[in-house]
């Protein structure tokens, strides 16, 4: 297949609608690198999005500290959880014989993530007209594009790894126990590092001192 | 991540346990200058008054028409003086059934407003209630109740009585409350006992203790109250020294704690404080006029001044040498626009004067509860005039443009002052004026729009039929 400028933003929007052709698309049909290009670019608008809305989203709404506010940190939130998201969920499923390879893991889980972009781009600007009864329409229209993500993410799921819907659920769920521990890991390793980092300053310190 | 945390503080103007004397905390809970609101003018000893030095002072009280009752615990007197701080009389003894009885380390002193004097005669374990010329009035000694141990021990510590005479009593060793005594002396009740806070992992460790070791643990107990203030509608005023949920109450007659915590952060001292300077220890409160008041902090001998619906009006104390700060202070009373703090170890009062700014606030906060929104708003817009950092304040201004009819404005000011609420009020007026103002227009925008999308639609759908009508 061709990618054509039209092709970018209608097949995700396609995918979106129709979950169950658009990742069996995706997996067999599609050409990898065109569909690789419009999974990265989700994911950078998703950043652009998060970036907006922290600095611009409606008084009522924005509970930020704009003395915090930090670009760098929002792109990390976002990049983050979505490669743990895939790695963890790509070492269960090498084991739960999955059929998905990694890059289609991750294609897949950027495509999930389109409702989010989808809704929360436009309610930075709403924001900004609503009073703070009609807040209740920001916090439902927000469950919803989550309850989408998830759903997306489990027809994903299913249909890259070829899983029944029970197995699906249980790998998800164990994904999340995965990301848990990964995230327990890193943790220790930095702060393993930073211990050596400290002990090996004091270290110097000590050296210099004494000549 | 830590890293940009740590420097972030570092750059802070005013660290909470930095030097600077004056600060206030912002609507994040950052620390913030801001002016001082208090100023130190004079300090009384008993050398001042011509008498003994005062010998570890615990307590003070100063009546509505501001004289000023010293509770001399190390001398076991009570120190009268007058609004001018001139000494009128000591009492340290008291004829009781024909003999002269004495205080001995009495720990709490409370003045009617008819000038009865009660005192919390605490090694002597009663309650010793005099009138104003010093004579008994009676004596509440240990009570006997169902509620209470046979081998209960009164001592009481702080004291009040409300105006139906009810004695109220802070007693050491007691968890459940205040105990409250009828007007002729009898224990009736308990009241406003802290619930008792469980720390989940504490919790955890107990369920895998074996009895020896839970022997060794800490047991689950409510947290003591530190000290309790009656205002003028008989509400009490309690603090309690740890660390809990809510350090500060207000208790009514049942016992609920019914304080309004409206403000940026619950009333509680320090907001932030290093791990090794702890958290503000509340030991006093005092209940000034319009619902305003103060509690003191004995771990860093810092004042917080809180308005009725609870957002924090100015801080001032602190520990050291200087004047305007304390060793251990012990007790706070307001003495009309005058504060006083009791400093247990120096034997000494300090008097602080209100500045120019905390006059104005004070003004103000005084005015919007009498409902003087007007004069109110003026006065708020002078203190934030005085203090930018002083959030709280453009509420006021942003309410009274509200009133004036100045949506846009009023808007701005209370999303300055953090204030949702009223923001949303004004926006919603504000934005109903605007589509008044261009509804021709909108309306008429929206309407050609949704023309040109139809249009669009039965141009494209046609070119369509005719490429494939053109392919068959």
């Amino acid at each position: 297949m061709q990618a054509s400028s039209k092709q970018l933003y209608q097949y995700p929007l396609h995918l979106i609608f129709h979950p169950f052709d658009g990742y069996w698309e995706l997996k067999y049909e599609r050409n990898q690198k065109t569909t690789l290009l419009i999974a990265l670019m989700i994911m950078v608008l998703l950043i652009v999005t998060k970036i907006l809305q922290a600095q611009y989203s409606g008084f009522l709404i924005n509970y930020n500290n704009p003395k915090y506010l930090n670009s760098l940190l929002e792109m990390v939130y976002v990049i983050v959880p979505v490669l743990f998201w895939c790695i963890a969920n790509w070492s269960l499923t090498t084991l739960m014989d999955g059929e998905g390879k990694f890059s289609e893991i991750f294609m897949s889980t950027c495509f999930a993530l389109v409702p989010m972009f989808l809704v929360h781009f436009p309610w930075i600007w709403l924001s900004l007209a609503i009073s703070e009864q009609e807040t209740a329409f920001y916090y439902f229209s927000n469950a919803i594009a989550v309850c989408w993500t998830i759903y997306l993410l489990f027809v994903g799921n299913m249909t890259v790894h070829q899983y029944t819907p029970a197995k699906t659920i249980l790998t998800m769920l164990l994904t999340l126990v995965a990301m848990a521990f990964m995230a327990f890991l890193c943790l220790l390793f930095f702060s393993l590092v930073q211990q050596i980092v400290s002990f090996v300053y004091t270290i110097y310190q000590e050296l210099v001192l004494r000549g | 991540m830590v890293c940009l945390l740590l420097f972030s503080s570092a750059a802070l103007p005013a660290s909470a346990d930095g030097e600077a004397d004056a600060y206030h905390y912002s609507y994040y809970g950052d620390a913030v200058p801001a002016p001082a609101a208090y100023e130190a003018s004079m300090i009384i000893t008993g050398r001042t008054l011509n008498i003994s030095s005062f010998k570890e002072p615990s307590d003070m009280h100063v009546t509505p028409d501001e004289r000023v009752y010293v509770l001399d615990s190390g001398n076991g007197r009570i120190v009268e003086l007058d609004r001018n701080f001139k000494l009128v009389r000591t009492i340290d003894s008291f004829k009781n059934a024909g003999k002269q009885d004495q205080f001995k380390n009495p720990q709490g002193l409370f003045v009617t407003e008819k000038g009865d004097l009660l005192v919390a005669d605490s090694e002597n374990h009663r309650v010793v209630h005099l009138d104003d010329k010093g004579q008994l009035v009676k004596i509440v000694s240990e009570p006997k109740s169902d509620l209470l141990n046979e081998d209960f021990q009164f001592k009481p510590i702080r004291i009040v009585m409300d105006k139906g005479e009810r004695i109220y009593v802070m007693a050491a060793g007691v968890f459940d409350g205040f105990m409250e005594f009828s007007a002729d002396g009898e224990f009736s009740s308990f009241i406003g006992a802290n619930r008792v806070q469980v720390d989940p992992v504490e919790y955890l460790w107990k369920r895998f203790a074996t009895r020896e070791q839970r022997s060794q643990m800490v047991m689950f107990t409510p947290t003591e109250f530190t000290n309790l203030d009656m205002d003028e509608e008989g509400f009490i005023y309690a603090t309690s020294g740890d660390r809990g949920k809510d350090p500060i109450k207000k208790l009514n007659a049942q016992g609920t704690d019914i304080l309004r915590r409206e403000g940026y952060a619950a009333p509680q001292g320090d907001l932030r404080y290093s791990t090794e300077g702890g958290a503000s220890r509340l030991i006093d409160v005092d209940v000034g006029d319009s619902d305003m008041y103060s509690v003191l902090d004995s771990n860093k001998g810092r004042i917080f001044t809180y308005n009725g619906d609870g957002y924090l009006l100015h801080i001032f104390g602190g520990i050291g040498n200087r004047t305007g700060m304390f060793n251990t202070p012990v007790a706070l009373e307001r003495a009309g626009d005058r504060m006083l703090v009791l400093d247990k170890a120096l034997g000494e009062i300090t008097v602080f004067e209100t500045t120019e700014y905390g006059r104005i606030l004070h003004d103000a906060v005084r005015s919007y509860y009498n409902g003087e929104e007007d004069q109110s708003s003026q006065l708020f817009a002078k203190a934030a005039e005085m203090n930018a950092n002083l959030e709280y304040a453009y509420a006021g201004i942003g309410k009274a443009l509200l009133r004036q009819k100045e949506y846009a404005e009023s808007a701005e000011y209370f999303k300055q002052s953090m204030e949702r609420k009223g923001y949303s009020k004004a926006f919603l007026l504000y934005r109903k004026e605007l589509m008044r103002e261009h509804f021709s227009w909108v309306m008429s925008g929206i309407f050609l729009a949704a023309a040109a999308f139809v249009t669009v639609i039965i141009v494209r759908r046609q070119k369509r039929r005719t490429t494939n009508a053109g392919i068959k």
